[in-house]
């Protein structure tokens, strides 16, 4: 009965109504956002499907006698497979593409090609469901607990409460768990609006990613009620709770930011490409016999086509060259990828203390949206490189023709990333420090406080 | 107004914030920001540094070259490293999404790579924390904190009564307690002028026209703190209580400073999709190839070029020719292709442009908007001026390779058909030191700031608007 | 010295005020008494020029009341709760507020001011926020007599005080009208009313009701009077 009031009441007030619709408004904006992205990603995959075969033959129809001249110019694909949940977190995927293609010259060169993207859309960022959850969420908790106790009192209201109620605590709990379940069922309309919008599967994917927001929610109900437990005043409350809010959300997470980053400054990206391009073009300068010997040393199986005679130009020795390229530079891409990791594990490790982060993180890491898939995809693009060159080389120094060659063999290849399993207790174990330390924090306060007025 | 009467007023005020004891905490956390920022600004620039490196050493390894083919060269290709404006310290702008190298190479046209977004985990995108951001985003949270009871709080309990009777004005009133929060405000935005200022001082690496660059930008977040000043004295003055006031003020601040311009930028991208890099690429390899093929030997464009070109002549084969051919056929590819290219890139560009006109044009109802792309473009760190720094390079990758086909035309044997290898057909080093490196020139201030036209009409008519707004209350402001 | 021509004022449909009729002399103390709503804020205001009447004039000194502020050098207020500046002193406040009114009084005629307002020397200093009501209430005083106002009007001055400062509030009233100071009250201290007051009047629904002179009508008479007409 009590409840019944006290839902009608908070249903009425204006910042309900209005916070639930601009929840409800965003978060179904953020659904269109992500299905215009998928639909891209799509797009493209299927065209590069269509696109690969017809590339290979019309070289084919003009350099198919000469094998080391079509592989000059032939590409190869690899796609970055996508899963319809990296539509609730777009994370690193506007920037990095989702289609790379690669043939079998020095691949430094090719592999760091980042996607066309209008900067500007990236510094206002995709407006994502983690976005609508991790930003838009708590301001909605915000603007709906700050004066939860304030409020009965400025009105003149809390004093007859507490002569009326056996307990201020439960009272305030029974206010918070009305302004609670509105929030929770919206959050469920928007999960499974996406899981039906964006065709999401429900175990692996989908309920990860709400259990995790629930978590979220859960942080931000017991840090506002913290801060009711405080008993200040509603303007204190706004702007304490705004101020942590931009903090956590905005301040501290730029500050780690800005630390990693100058921290693990990149300039081995720049004096890679600088070593690739230089590693192999020298090579034109020099006598060709030292080339392919260097060359054989990577690759000793090759060793017995020999060597080409100094004048002129054979394909033998120019793919040696390309190899070289990579070869010279790979101590510094080497340092390049380290140092990824390393601002990979730093941010991770700090994120533990700043929800906001972690679950962006974490968000990032279930749409396989992140940094870490990233470099996973472009060591994929590696190993892949080596294979076809491995594959062509002995077919090119015999000077085969592509005849020889079963091209339908090269559809274009596909990054599944591999499917870790979802460790719960390290994703959910920072949320739930944050919610038990600020649930002990207001029940410390509330034994002293709320029973007195 | 008497002006010494909103002059007392105005102090008044002032002294009284300074005496309040919210002022200690905001004063730390706001230096606490200010240095942190100002740590992170000069760091990010020193990254200037390794740029600069890199531009020395891809520019001696071309010098170094020996005796070659110029062909050769034209692949060797070059380097353009973006360096960024001094005043990238003060606002970071879109630095950290945009690439910063690109390899300048003959036939094809690399995407500028290697943003520090690209190496970002993702917290990139919770923002940046940068002087100028702090005085955009926290600056008027501080405004809003200070001064949104000013007025109303006195007409809550009857003060407001005893100023008027004593003989102040509405009007003294309102402007003296607006005039005491924009000292306020200055006194707190001069750290962040002086700390850039120092920057400018002590950096050797000097653009021109920085100090004309910084008047205007110290100038736009006076204009833009004034602006805050009288709209949060307009609110307090127009609202019911206290509490209804600065309700009205956050409610603003989250309208105009979080979501309007993510939502705009969102819609904007939204209706506006632009290709990826596959599909720009295609679109381009298409047009090339319906122009004609080079590889195609047997390509009717490049045949009829043949011929004709055979005919002036009166040769029977390209070798007969008093020049090399294929440097002929590749300067006229290279035309061809950098046009198509251009003309898609513009395509693209305006395509961006499209996509930011929401949040360009919104500007005009929202100040946060204004100063945000005003103080990016006189930062030299907004869209139209990578922009500039991509076309710069595309331009000095189309004279590179021109000038190493108009050398293989001149000066290697018309005999010599194709291929570059070999110690034959070369020219002498010298002539590679001859070539100038890339150098990026910084777009002009007046070109700047004709791109932000809006945002400065925004900022000047926002400040007549709430000019406009305190004179209305202080005819129409309710003292009960 | 003041003086009210079947003053009215209308809220939408709602009458605050209804040709209301009085005249107060100069050095004369006038009490308002009614209920709460009854209008004497409301009348209170329209002299104060804060609002204007919808009929009827309100006249100071034979001027108009609020007439681009041509009364207001002859008037000064003290609200219920005088609130002023929590963070500046007593003497700070004072020093404020009579500037505003274009008065530059010397730190030593300040003091002087709230010696006379009954404000003891030890406490001028001090921030407002550690003054109790009465203290607070003696500093607006101060700030009336500062600007040298002819009429003072007080909004319920004595409601929340207690008894001793009540009874120092009545004697500096007194004091004020001997200087001829006209005062203007709106209370519901029908003791007081008595005991300060020269006239009375008692309003009711915007009308005034009943008025009469404290020489010819005891506390104990006026209350008997008040109830029976309210």
């Amino acid at each position: 009965m009590m409840y019944r009031l006290l839902f009608r009441q908070f249903l009425r007030t204006q910042a309900c109504q209005l916070g639930l619709l601009l929840g409800l408004f965003v978060g179904i904006a953020s659904l269109f956002v992500g299905q215009q992205f998928l639909k891209k990603q799509d797009r493209i995959a299927l065209e590069v499907e269509e696109k690969q075969q017809e590339h290979i033959e019309r070289n084919i129809k003009y350099h198919g006698d000469d094998l080391g001249l079509l592989l000059y110019y032939l590409k190869f694909s690899i796609v970055n497979d996508q899963e319809p949940i990296a539509a609730l977190s777009i994370g690193q995927k506007d920037l990095n593409p989702t289609v790379q293609s690669v043939n079998i010259m020095t691949l430094e060169g090719q592999r760091y090609d980042t996607d066309l993207v209008n900067p500007n859309k990236l510094l206002y960022g995709n407006l994502d469901l983690g976005f609508v959850i991790i930003y838009i969420f708590p301001l909605l908790i915000i603007a709906f607990t700050y004066n939860l106790r304030s409020e009965e009192e400025e009105t003149g209201t809390w004093k007859m409460v507490s002569v009326m109620t056996r307990s201020n605590l439960k009272f305030l709990l029974s206010k918070l768990l009305v302004r609670f379940t509105p929030l929770a069922i919206l959050m469920i309309v928007l999960f499974a609006l996406a899981g039906w919008f964006l065709k999401i599967p429900f175990a692996s994917q989908l309920f990860p990613f709400f259990v995790i927001s629930f978590f979220y929610l859960l942080f931000w109900f017991s840090l506002s009620f913290w801060v009711v437990s405080l008993k200040l005043s509603s303007n204190f409350n706004s702007l304490l709770l705004l101020t942590t809010w931009l903090g956590l959300v905005v301040l501290i997470p730029s500050m780690v930011n800005s630390y990693v980053a100058n921290r693990f400054p990149m300039p081995e990206a720049f004096t890679t490409i600088i070593n690739q391009r230089d590693g192999y073009h020298t090579k034109w300068d020099i006598e060709k016999r030292g080339t392919v010997e260097e060359f054989y040393e990577d690759y000793p199986q090759l060793a017995h086509y020999g060597f080409p005679t100094e004048e002129g130009f054979t394909w033998h020795w120019y793919y040696a060259m390309q190899h070289l390229g990579d070869v010279e530079s790979s101590e510094q891409s080497r340092l390049m990828v380290q140092k990824i990791e390393q601002r990979d594990a730093v941010s991770k490790e700090l994120a533990w203390f700043i929800p906001s982060m972690h679950v962006q993180l974490i968000f990032n890491d279930i749409a396989g949206t992140s940094l870490n898939h990233h470099l996973r995809f472009l060591k994929y693009i590696k190993s892949f490189h080596e294979d076809i060159r491995l594959y062509f080389y002995p077919k090119v120094f015999e000077k085969l023709t592509a005849e020889s060659i079963d091209w339908k063999r090269f559809e274009p290849f596909h990054f599944k990333g591999e499917k870790r399993s979802f460790d719960w207790s390290k994703t959910l174990l920072p949320l739930f420090i944050g919610i038990i330390v600020f649930i002990g924090l207001s029940a410390f306060g509330a034994r002293q406080s709320f029973s007195e007025i | 107004m008497r002006k010494d009467l909103v002059r007392l007023i105005a102090s008044q005020f002032g002294k009284g914030v300074f005496k309040s004891r919210a002022m200690l905490p905001i004063i730390g956390i706001l230096l606490l920001l200010l240095a942190y920022a100002t740590y992170s600004g000069i760091q990010y620039h020193d990254q200037n540094h390794f740029r600069e490196d890199h531009q020395h050493m891809a520019r001696s390894s071309w010098e170094n070259n020996p005796d070659k083919h110029p062909h050769r060269m034209a692949h060797f290709g070059t380097f353009a490293f973006r360096l960024k404006h001094p005043l990238s310290v003060f606002d970071f702008g879109i630095e950290s999404y945009t690439g910063n190298a690109v390899f300048l190479e003959a036939h094809k046209q690399n995407t500028v790579n290697f943003s520090e977004a690209g190496f970002s985990t993702g917290m990139l995108r919770f923002g940046e924390l940068s002087l100028a951001m702090i005085l955009q985003l926290i600056l008027p949270l501080v405004i809003f904190f200070i001064g949104y009871s000013s007025i109303v709080s006195d007409r809550e309990n009857g003060t407001l009564k005893i100023l008027l009777t004593q003989g102040a004005s509405w009007k003294e009133i309102l402007f003296g307690r607006s005039m005491g929060l924009f000292i306020i405000a200055v006194l707190l935005i001069t750290p962040f002028f002086l700390a850039t200022m120092i920057f400018l001082l002590t950096e050797d690496h000097t653009v021109l026209g920085d100090w004309a660059r910084f008047a205007l930008i110290g100038t736009s977040y006076l204009l833009y703190a004034s602006i805050l000043c009288l709209v949060t004295i307009a609110i307090s003055a127009s609202s019911r209580s206290a509490k209804n006031a600065l309700i009205k003020l956050l409610g603003l601040w989250l309208l105009m400073a979080v979501l309007l311009p993510k939502v705009s930028q969102a819609a904007g991208a939204y209706f506006n999709p632009t290709p990826t890099k596959l599909e720009f690429r295609a679109a381009i390899e298409e047009e090339v190839k319906k122009y004609g093929d080079s590889h195609n030997p047997n390509d009717p464009y490049y045949n009829t070029l043949r011929d004709s070109v055979l005919q002036v002549h009166q040769v029977s084969s390209v070798s007969e020719l008093p020049f090399n051919y294929s440097g002929f056929v590749m300067s006229q590819g290279e035309k061809i292709s950098a046009e198509i290219y251009n003309r898609h890139h513009d395509l693209l560009m305006a395509r961006y442009r499209l996509q930011n006109l929401p949040a360009k044009w919104l500007a005009l109802i929202n100040p946060y908007l204004a100063i945000r792309n005003l103080s990016m473009a006189l930062c030299g760190t907004g869209f139209e001026s990578y922009v500039d720094f991509q076309l710069q390079a595309e331009d000095y990758r189309y004279m590179l390779a021109q000038k190493m086909n108009d050398l293989q035309i001149k000066y290697i044997s018309p005999s010599r058909l194709s291929g570059s290898e070999g110690k034959r057909d070369v020219l002498n080093r010298e002539t590679w030191k001859s070539i100038p490196d890339f150098k990026h020139e910084f777009m002009s201030l007046s070109t700047a700031l004709k791109n932000e036209l809006i945002s400065v009409i925004s900022v000047l008519l926002w400040l007549l608007l709430s000019l406009w707004g305190v004179q209305y209350l202080s005819h129409n402001a309710k003292a009960i | 010295m003041l003086e009210a021509r079947n003053l009215s004022k209308k809220y939408g449909n709602t009458d605050a005020l209804q040709d209301l009729n009085l005249k107060v002399g100069q050095g004369e103390v006038y009490c308002l008494l009614g209920q709460n709503g009854a209008g004497k804020t409301t009348t209170i205001n329209i002299f104060l020029g804060l609002i204007s009447p919808s009929g009827g004039t309100a006249l100071i000194d034979g001027v108009e009341a609020g007439r681009k502020g041509r009364t207001n050098h002859l008037i000064a207020y003290i609200p219920e709760v005088v609130q002023l500046y929590g963070n500046m002193s007593g003497l700070e406040n004072l020093d404020f507020f009579s500037r505003l009114s274009g008065h530059k009084h010397s730190q030593q005629q300040l003091g002087s001011l709230l010696l006379k307002a009954g404000l003891k020397e030890e406490e001028h200093r001090k921030k407002l926020s550690f003054y109790s009501k009465g203290m607070r209430q003696k500093v607006g005083i101060a700030i009336a007599l500062s600007k040298e106002a002819k009429v003072i009007f007080m909004d319920e001055p004595t409601s929340g005080l207690d008894p001793k400062a009540t009874n120092e509030f009545t004697v500096i009233c007194k004091e004020l009208a001997n200087e001829n100071k006209t005062i203007f009250m709106a209370t519901h201290d029908i003791f007081n009313a008595v005991n300060v007051g020269d006239k009375i009047g008692i309003m009711k629904e915007g009308r005034l009701i009943q008025s009469s002179d404290t020489t010819t009508i005891n506390a104990h008479e006026l209350q008997e009077l008040y109830l029976k007409t309210i």
